[in-house]
């Protein structure tokens, strides 16, 4: 046995394992049900079926983990008993938020209501100080006062503080004067400082952003620390464990523990990643990655290789200003539900069933027709064959409840009606797809789909279709995809530092000296959890924008400004300006915003292996036919096996491939064919 | 027959896919028009937003961003329609902001056309209206309090050609560079606006050429209808009947003291409804005057509120319901009144009109809040000597609703904008905010307590004009159910200084000197409910979080407080006592 590699991704279902054989290559997968309460005992679980097999758990060398306790936490309120500094005067950025609400039905809904605070304003306490916008001080802290204000917070039984006060990103003193006096009064407490956390410009954000790790670093430290012993226990003694985190980069546990706020929208992140690998495998750099499950379905863009990413986003309508890896959400699954009006019109979603009571066809109580009853209806999910056959679905309840509440209503039949479903479902994914893609300029003909999630393979071909794409990836293990990804991640730590300067006013020398600074703190927290330098890479970019402007264009650059770095800056903001907006204004000044550094830690790559062709013919892999309907028409399909297409065969749609935990379709006028890594490969019929 | 069975349902999913293929292409010019936008006011305030039109100019989807514009887009578009009827070609655009001969609010909002044809016959048209940062006129920002006429609130355009063959004209650039003092920021907001309206019409003749012409146009006509019978089948399960109400804007800006009364009667019958608006006051000689378009985006507004925030949002809505306005009233001014200050006399009219109903659709019953004001500086920056304007968009309590407090330091009803951040502010502008927090007492008692207002306070670091849009500085929002009235707001020039002044409501060119601090109160939201009956933990609660003084408690609420060793605690028998008494 050789050393292995460890992952796995936490859902709310099951938690999804991947195991790589560093040495041959080989991998397996496993999925363990989840134990909400306490995630690492299915954790532990998945590694006893590893152990079992007889590997020596010294011979895990690295795991790294996909977790939701942080997100979990925030969604259902129960982060710790948090308090709040803020610059005297300004109690009001943390409850005004943006002032706004979000757009569409929510402006007419007059009992929307902001997401309520996590700190309240009776444990947010003021500090007297105040900092220019230049960085000067112009009122110097008064000690006495805020270990005053402390005392009081202390007395409300805070075990964790947030810190933010206006302009901090540009000079920290205060900030980091109040944690040393907080630790005074309360050594225990967590401290967090807007200006560690993101010290970045727009207060708001800034403040919202340390809230939320303030409010959940507590919980992450405990979890990881308890998951730390217990991997320990178990005798997994590596220090190459890691998390994975929003920007789809990994984080050390120790990392992780203190900036908690970085894995709260980290749930997509690992299928992007293995996507970037997948460009690697195949001939394909440009993707849009299709990620479908139950409630939701998720979609990404990767050109060239690399996702956009992009620089704040939601959850629950709470603000995160990190580097995240940009993902456009729909309410489309397996679940989601279709229905009719009084007035004939038929609308599919936003409301899902869910896990409970699911599909009409899961038998446990629904009722409502759901995209899952429709693919059944149509014939593209079997009845024996759902979760390997373990989980019988039932055909009749599908029909019956699409009849009830589509065809009957629209005087139409059941196979019309769940087609009609379907397409609607794909329409509302299809748009959601188009709009990370056409806005940009991409040309959809250019990318392909990669399908993934439960429900993604099941759609990504009439999709792909329809949107005019390139073609279909369909990887090998499309069920366990995020947990695939954290195999081959790299360590991601994000460097921001706001400064708000004309470009004409600095030279290449005081740019660089603000990415010197940026990079000694890069290096010596990657040298510290254990990076060689050798392994230690630095990307540098700029945030730039035309003066005035309310918005910034992120760029990348050299880490180091050679003379004449400047004017070059200047221009290739210019063009990216162009290429992004469509237009450009090369008389107008430009100014920096922000400087942004990523250190990567390089962990060596592990290649997943190739496969060579075992003889194996396509009649061998076919399991039975049945009928499936398309476009109108019911026609006999094959329906083969996954795990038994060999390498390097290829056959013509319509055709069904069933595999462990998920369906692919092949549509009339597509063909696939097997790669080497043994992906389905799907392509119009030439 | 048999055929006509199978066209119904046919229909159905792909009536369906349709409007799902429309709401994704608006959605994809909004967010396109939010990227490429130049100015802090298309990018960080959103005061922008984007619509497809069938040929007549009715709305057909619509990202709904700001309510109003749903009743500006087909004016804008018909006064194109008019202007060059039998000369609309392929690659034209248009430029309009006119509110007499279009529908915009007033002339900051500028609205962006394009046509979309398709073998050669108009089948729509995509649009966008934004907020422009500053078009000219006696102040920096174009909105002036006391305008007389609409000459004297910037450059109006009528319908005029501002591309043929996708050709700009440039000598329309050249007017409107020449007549704004931010040239720059007004032509890249139009050009972005320009990028988005081509996206729409690029993705609309895809769709078009998908389901075909003729029934991609039925299925326009259909949502349309569909939009109005939903609507008119939400008004006929409310009670019939005849019901009225008023509200009052402070003052016009030229008649100081001199409230704007704003009154409308509801006519309610089986599925028809009618706002008769005929009683309100006379055209002010101030910019408190507003145009049907707007009226119309307003009615909408509330009827959606009420009916289904999910109801499909399109031009159909406003075959739902009818509007009577009286010639030269401040609810139809005859040209060329003023305009520019339209939104408070929209907030109060949509408060009325909820009033009105708040009978017929008693569960969402809501009290006043604050309406919604801005604030503008402009000057000269002293480093570059370009002439920038400080544009600020600020909300306050919201009124409590029937079942729950109303929300603090929030734009309400048809306003949505977003707050500037602070330290983009400063960055940018001469001025610093000394102070950004909550107003205690200020959200009206009420066993649902109306939301708090907000305190900005500034100094200014370099001579700067002045000038601010507010409402409900002299007339509280009103209470519901017997709920208190919320705090008025206020603006006020050296406060505390032996030089303290007090602004009008609606004020411009005030001259600031460097080193002037100017505080800006906005009004809470007024009660719902006796004070009496809220829950004496929710008080206490309001006490802890600042939100409510002991001595209001006290006052408004009746619950006896004692001094705790942790603050406060109830006197449950004293306040049981004096709650009893009342």
């Amino acid at each position: 046995m050789g050393r292995f590699r460890v992952t796995v991704d936490t859902g709310g279902t099951f938690s999804d394992f991947v195991y790589v054989d560093e040495d041959s290559r080989a991998v397996t997968i496993a999925k363990v049900p989840s134990t909400p309460d306490d995630p690492s005992r299915a954790i532990l679980a998945g590694v006893d079926l590893l152990i079992a097999k007889g590997v020596d758990p010294a011979d895990i060398r690295y795991f790294c983990h996909g977790t939701t306790v942080g997100t979990n936490a925030l969604l259902e309120g129960k982060g710790v008993r948090t308090g709040l500094i803020v610059t005297e005067g300004f109690r009001g950025i943390y409850e005004v938020q943006e002032q706004s609400r979000p757009h569409g039905a929510q402006i007419f809904d007059i009992f929307y209501d902001k997401p309520a605070m996590l700190v309240p304003q009776s444990r947010t306490g003021e500090a007297h100080e105040r900092v220019s916008f230049e960085g000067e001080i112009l009122i110097p802290l008064d000690e006495e006062k805020i270990r005053a204000t402390l005392r009081q917070l202390k007395g409300k039984e805070i075990v964790s503080l947030a810190v933010c006060l206006l302009f901090s990103f540009l000079t920290p003193q205060h900030e980091r004067r109040i944690r040393e006096i907080a630790l005074e009064e309360m050594p225990d407490c967590s401290v967090s400082l807007s200006s560690e956390i993101v010290p970045q410009i727009r207060e708001y954000y800034r403040l919202s952003t340390t809230v939320i790790n303030a409010y959940l670093q507590p919980i992450l430290a405990r979890y990881i620390d308890n998951l730390e012993g217990r991997l320990v226990g178990a005798g997994i003694v590596t220090p190459q464990k890691y998390i994975m985190q929003s920007n789809g980069g990994m984080s050390t546990f120790a990392a992780t523990a203190k900036k908690a706020v970085a894995t709260v929208l980290s749930g997509p992140a690992g299928g992007i990643v293995a996507s970037m690998q997948a460009c690697r495998t195949t001939p394909y750099n440009n993707l849009i990655t299709f990620d479908m499950g139950g409630t939701s379905c998720d979609v990404a863009l990767i050109k060239d290789g690399e996702p956009s990413i992009a620089s704040r986003g939601k959850i629950d309508g709470r603000d995160i200003a990190l580097p995240m890896i940009e993902i456009n959400t729909v309410s489309a699954g397996g679940g989601t539900l279709a229905r009719t009006d009084k007035f004939g019109t038929l609308e599919v979603g936003p409301q899902s069933a869910g896990a409970q009571p699911g599909p009409a066809c899961y038998g446990r109580g629904g009722t409502q027709p759901t995209i899952t009853d429709c693919n059944l209806a149509l014939g593209y999910l079997g009845e024996d064959n759902f979760l390997g056959g373990q989980m019988k679905l039932d055909r009749s309840a599908a029909r019956e409840a699409i009849d009830r509440h589509v065809a009957k209503p629209l005087g139409i039949d059941t196979e019309t009606a769940a087609e009609g479903v379907v397409r609607i479902i794909n329409v509302k994914m299809q748009e959601a797809i188009k709009a990370i893609s056409t806005m940009r300029g991409h040309d959809l003909r250019d990318f392909m789909l990669l399908a993934f999630g439960g429900a993604g393979p099941l759609h990504a071909g009439a999709m792909a279709q329809a949107l005019g794409m390139a073609g279909v990836i369909v990887p090998l293990y499309p069920g366990v995809y995020s947990a695939m990804g954290l195999v081959m991640s790299d360590v991601k730590h994000d460097y921001i530092r706001s400064r708000l300067t004309p470009l004409a006013r600095l030279t290449e020398a005081d740019i660089n000296a603000v990415f010197t600074e940026l990079a000694k703190d890069a290096r010596s927290e990657l040298q510290d959890e254990g990076f060689a330098m050798e392994s230690i890479v630095l990307e540098a970019s700029l945030d730039l924008r035309y003066a005035g402007q309310g918005y910034e264009v992120t760029l990348p650059c050299d880490l180091e400004l050679a003379t004449g770095g400047i004017a070059r800056l200047r221009a290739d903001f210019d063009a990216r300006h162009k290429e992004m907006f469509g237009h450009t204004a090369p008389d107008e000044a430009v100014e920096i915003v922000s400087y942004r550094l990523r250190g990567v830690g390089r962990v060596p790559p592990v290649d997943l292996p190739k496969y060579q062709p075992q003889g194996v013919s396509l009649a061998d892999a076919l399991r039975e036919t049945r009928q499936a309907r398309f476009d109108g028409r019911l026609l006999d399909c094959p329906v083969y096996q996954r795990e038994r297409l060999d390498v390097g065969i290829s056959f013509d749609g319509p055709a069904v491939v069933d595999q462990l935990d998920c369906t692919t379709i092949v549509f009339p006028g597509q063909h696939a064919k097997v790669d080497e890594y043994r992906n389905i490969i799907i392509t119009a019929k030439s | 027959m048999a055929e006509a069975q199978t066209k119904a349902p046919v229909d159905a999913i792909e009536l369906e896919i349709m409007r799902a293929s429309l709401e994704g292409i608006v959605l994809e010019m909004q967010n396109s028009l939010f990227r490429t936008g130049y100015s802090t006011i298309v990018r960080e305030s959103q005061d922008a937003s984007c619509a497809i039109m069938n040929a007549k100019g009715e709305v057909v989807a619509q990202h709904v961003v700001l309510p109003l514009h749903i009743g500006s887009f087909p004016a804008c578009c018909n006064a194109v329609l008019e202007a060059y009827a039998g000369d609309i070609q392929e690659g034209d655009a248009w430029l309009i902001n006119h509110p007499y001969q279009g529908g915009s609010p007033h002339a900051p909002d500028m609205a962006v056309i394009t046509p979309a044809f398709f073998d050669g016959e108009l089948i729509g048209f995509c649009a966008s209206i934004a907020h422009k940062s500053d078009i000219g006129g006696p102040v920096p920002g174009s909105c002036s309090g006391q305008a007389r006429e609409v000459f004297n609130e910037g450059l109006h355009l009528p319908a005029v050609r501002y591309q043929r063959g996708y050709q700009r004209n440039l000598e329309i650039e050249r007017i409107i560079a020449a007549n704004s003092r931010t040239p720059e920021l007004v032509l890249g907001d139009i050009r972005g606006q320009l990028g988005s309206a081509r996206l729409g019409e690029e993705r609309l003749l895809e769709l078009t050429k998908k389901f075909g012409r003729a029934r991609t146009l039925s299925y326009f006509a259909r949502l349309l209808e569909l939009a109005e019978t939903r609507m008119r089948a939400a008004i006929a399960t409310w009670n019939d009947g005849r019901y009225e109400a008023e509200r009052f804007v402070d003052d016009d800006g030229i008649e100081a003291g001199k409230p704007v009364r704003i009154h409308v009667v509801v006519e309610k019958k089986g599925d028809n409804i009618t706002f008769d608006f005929s009683g309100s006051a006379d055209q002010t000689r101030g910019p408190a005057n507003i145009r049907p378009p707007v009226i119309r985006g307003a009615c909408s507004y509330c009827l959606i509120a009420l009916a289904d925030p999910n109801t499909f949002v399109n031009s159909g809505l406003m075959n739902a319901f009818n509007i009577v306005v009286r010639e030269g009233s401040v609810m139809n001014p005859r040209f060329p009144a003023p305009v520019n200050t339209y939104n408070p006399t929209v907030h109060a009219l949509v408060e009325a009109l909820f009033a009105a109903l708040t009978d017929i659709v008693p569960q969402k019953a809501r009290a006043d809040g604050c309406g919604s004001r801005s604030i503008i500086l402009g000057g000269r920056s002293t480093n570059t000597g370009k002439g920038y304007v400080q544009y600020e968009i600020l909300g306050g309590g919201a009124g409590a609703r029937a079942t729950k407090d109303g929300m603090s330091g929030s734009s309400i009803n048809q306003s949505n904008a977003k707050i500037a951040p602070i330290e983009i502010i400063e960055s940018e502008f001469a001025t610093r905010v000394q102070r950004f927090e909550l107003i205690p007492d200020s959200g009206g008692a009420g066993q649902f307590r109306g939301g708090l207002g907000i305190r900005r306070e500034y100094i200014n670091l370099a001579d700067a004009r002045f000038s601010i849009r507010s409402t409900k500085h002299v007339i509280a929002p009103n209470g519901l159910r017997g709920g208190g009235k919320g705090r008025t707001g206020d603006i006020t020039i050296n406060p505390g200084r032996e030089d303290e002044k007090h602004l009008p409501t609606r004020y411009a060119d005030y001259p600031l000197k460097g080193n002037d601090t100017f505080r800006l109160d906005t009004p809470g939201g007024g009660g719902l409910g006796d004070a009496a009956k809220r829950d004496p933990a929710s008080v206490l609660r309001d006490i802890e979080e600042g939100y409510v003084t002991p001595e209001r408690a006290l006052s408004d609420y009746k619950v006896v407080l004692r001094q705790s060793d942790k603050g406060y605690d109830i006197d449950e028998a004293a306040t049981a006592k004096l709650r009893g008494a009342n």
